[in-house]
């Protein structure tokens, strides 16, 4: 992993797969992408905190990933080539993995959790740095917006508060995680 | 130790079930009138620290808010061949204030002919003119008119707070007094729409808002007890968030603190009535509740409110009365005709325009070209339509699914789209009338039960071939807005998503046909009112808050001038 963090619900092995896999998914480019934004800090908390029971689809579903990668490539998925990764990934989607019938199951939920690792509030782990929403745009909880800003680029550091708040104040008093 | 209500206390003047949108002003409009009021709501009084999260996680994906109806499953199939499933709905919520918590606002007035649809179409032959196939299909009038609720219209927008222009739309009933408040701000997302529909010969205008676009207090002769609110900020979080500033209409900060102000007013949360009783003579008594320990507790009252939602509205009714039929229901008719509106959404992507739809408000323009009968159905197949309105919106983990069909869901490709059209995405959706039809009807499933052991509200409900040949219409306008607007791609379709729900108690002349009268009052028992959308003949395309809440005033001034009676 490329930061080191306690984990929660994910086996070591299993957070390496996890964020190799997620890498692809939403790669990074010449932008940051899910391994910047820790998106496996995000599946491990999701699994520790909310998701338990999607623990075991997780455990089949990696193991998967690495047998499979095995299998067909000689390699661990980890050390595969990224179109090698892509191609089987593509293969899980469409839940054509022999002996694994999880397969689809398990890419929807790894994308879907992905995605929200790179786009949710970074206090659920993911969007490090709100690295998610720099990319897109999105400027988070703003207390609202003075101008409608047609047709213009939202030019306001974004902010993520982890409170709620009513007034402006209280909202100006908090600032973004480190 | 908190203090504990008694088994059997003291009788009142009214109860009401439910301190929502309904219960809410009843609860204001009768404590002014003198009346000893309890208001029994299932759920708890929110504060800032429940509701004001902006965290889309929590709020959208998450959904903390369903998690408040945990305790309130529905059980739902399509047809009564099938099996009824279990599920957790937020519509109705479960606090005070209820759904207007987390509503986007969208608070139209309904049309003059919405009331008479049955002389419209039938009647006046406009379904075979259609060429419109009505089987199974059950049209009813209202026993009111527009003109009988138009001052309740205005006593609900000039109280509660809505913003709107009440000369913008050429089909809206005539008023007696504009809004309260100017349209809110309108956003890049409703100015492609209005340029759009204005090239298109339709007629777009803002959609009267229950949020306020500047600080507001009610005027005189208003209720001038209501306290004043901010207006609205614009961050664009309205469906599924609390509002932070309290913009947003909820009885929550409106009627019920004047309700509380009256001295009248006992407002018991965590109260989960199961029961309307009734005496000898077959009059209501009051009602039996569990409170938060699970301990029965017998209200009585002189007049019995029920201000639920539908589910609750016609399972009440079914759980309560001495025969099979439960009460109110010499007519057969309780649980039948409910309706649901479809969902018809399309997206649009824009290269040379920047959306930002993560700006408020989230309901901003719409047109009523292809609403009710504003437009010649002539061999088109169906009656009637649906408003259709600028949509969408919401924080990134909301959206990253709105992909166009063709392209990749993931990977590098994915990745450039999104980030380059976030912000550059708009939709347009309708809310197609959705008409009674008698394969739809909700009644106690005779499996499933909540966990007090009471059977579960089920609703036997799908859509039929009126709805979908409108869904194909109305979406085709969509996609021709959204492309005349300048999108580059455009896509979506009809799903059968089913969601702001009505009937059950409908409202009729016939006490042989319908649950109540136009006063909302039962035909079988004169000192029980069930008052909400449950009681629409006929749901209309539009959303049910105003009318609803028009409704509670006009049941709480009948209520007051014949008190003597009850």
């Amino acid at each position: 992993m490329s930061s080191q963090v306690a984990l929660g619900a994910l086996t070591p092995r299993q957070a390496n797969l996890v964020e190799a896999a997620a890498a692809r998914i939403f790669p990074t480019t010449d932008t940051p992408g899910a391994t910047e934004a820790g998106v496996v800090v995000y599946v491990d908390r999701a699994l520790a905190d909310v998701y338990p029971e999607l623990r075991a689809l997780y455990a089949s579903g990696t193991r998967a990933l690495a047998g499979e990668a095995k299998r067909r490539f000689g390699v661990d998925f980890l050390r595969a080539a990224p179109d090698q990764q892509d191609a089987l990934l593509a293969d899980f989607e469409a839940g054509k993995i022999d002996g694994y019938s999880r397969a689809g199951e398990f890419f929807e939920t790894l994308r879907t959790h992905t995605m929200e690792g790179v786009l949710g509030e970074p206090v659920y782990g993911g969007n490090r740095d709100l690295v998610g929403w720099k990319l897109v745009g999105f400027p988070g909880h703003q207390f609202g917006y003075d101008d409608p800003y047609i047709n213009t680029v939202v030019d306001v550091p974004p902010k993520a508060v982890a409170r709620p708040y009513a007034t402006r104040e209280e909202w100006d008093a908090q600032s973004n995680p480190e | 130790m908190p203090s504990q209500t008694p088994n059997r206390p003291k009788a009142v003047d009214v109860v009401i079930i439910g301190v929502g949108a309904v219960g809410g002003i009843m609860a204001k409009e009768l404590a002014s009138a003198g009346l000893e009021v309890v208001g029994l709501e299932r759920g708890p009084m929110l504060e800032l620290e429940d509701y004001g999260s902006k965290d889309s996680i929590r709020s959208t994906v998450r959904r903390d808010k369903a998690e408040w109806v945990r305790h309130e499953p529905i059980s739902t199939r399509a047809t009564s061949a099938a099996r009824s499933q279990k599920r957790y709905t937020s519509t109705p919520m479960n606090n005070v204030g209820g759904g207007l918590l987390i509503w986007t606002g969208s608070a139209t007035r309904f049309m003059p002919s919405d009331f008479r649809v049955a002389t419209e179409e039938i009647a006046q032959g406009g379904a075979v003119r259609a060429n419109a196939d009505m089987t199974g299909y059950e049209l009813a009038d209202w026993p009111i008119s527009y003109s009988d609720l138009e001052p309740y219209y205005e006593r609900f927008e000039w109280e509660l707070g809505v913003s709107g222009d009440g000369q913008a739309n050429p089909f809206a009933g005539p008023r007696e007094k504009g809004y309260p408040l100017p349209p809110l701000r309108q956003g890049g997302r409703n100015q492609l729409f209005k340029a759009a529909c204005e090239r298109l010969g339709y007629h777009p205008h803002p959609t009267p808002n229950g949020i306020l676009s500047q600080s507001y207090k009610p005027p005189a002769p208003y209720d001038t007890r209501i306290p004043e609110r901010p207006g609205c900020v614009y961050c664009g979080q309205c469906n599924n968030y609390g509002c932070h500033v309290q913009a947003k209409l909820s009885t929550m900060w409106t009627a019920v603190p004047v309700a509380f102000e009256t001295g009248n007013f006992d407002l018991r949360t965590h109260s989960k009535v199961f029961r309307i009783n009734t005496d000898k003579a077959g009059r209501a008594t009051g009602v039996s509740y569990f409170d938060e320990d699970h301990n029965i507790v017998e209200q009585r009252a002189r007049i019995v409110v029920v201000a639920s939602y539908i589910y609750e509205a016609s399972r009440l009714l079914l759980l309560s009365g001495s025969g099979k039929r439960g009460l109110a229901n010499s007519s057969g008719r309780v649980g039948k005709g409910i309706m649901a509106h479809g969902d018809v959404r399309y997206t649009g992507i824009f290269d040379d325009f920047i959306v930002n739809g993560f700006i408020g408000p989230n309901s901003g323009m719409r047109m009523d070209d292809f609403n009710a009968n504003n437009f010649d159905h002539a061999g088109l197949g169906f009656i009637r339509g649906g408003t259709i309105g600028t949509s969408g919106g919401g924080a990134p983990v909301e959206r990253y699914d709105a992909i166009p069909p063709s392209w990749p869901r993931w990977g590098a490709a994915y990745k450039e789209y999104f980030a380059k059209y976030y912000t550059r995405m708009a939709d347009v959706a309708s809310h197609p009338e959705t008409l009674a039809h008698q394969d739809n009807y909700l009644d106690l499933d005779p499996n499933l039960k909540d966990e007090w052991g009471i059977p579960l509200p089920r609703t036997t409900f799908r859509f039929h071939d009126n709805e979908r040949k409108m869904w194909a219409y109305l979406g085709d306008v969509q996609q021709r807005i959204l492309r005349e607007a300048g999108a580059s791609q455009v896509w979506g379709s009809p799903t059968n998503r089913a969601s702001r729900w009505a009937g059950g108690t409908m409202m009729g002349d016939d006490p042989a046909s319908s649950v109540v009268n136009g006063y909302c009052q039962s035909y079988d028992v004169d000192n029980l009112f069930v008052v909400g959308a449950s009681v629409f003949p006929t749901m209309t395309g539009y959303a049910a808050t105003p009318t609803v809440g028009a409704l509670a005033y006009r049941t709480s001034a009948y209520i007051a001038a014949n008190d003597a009676s009850f």
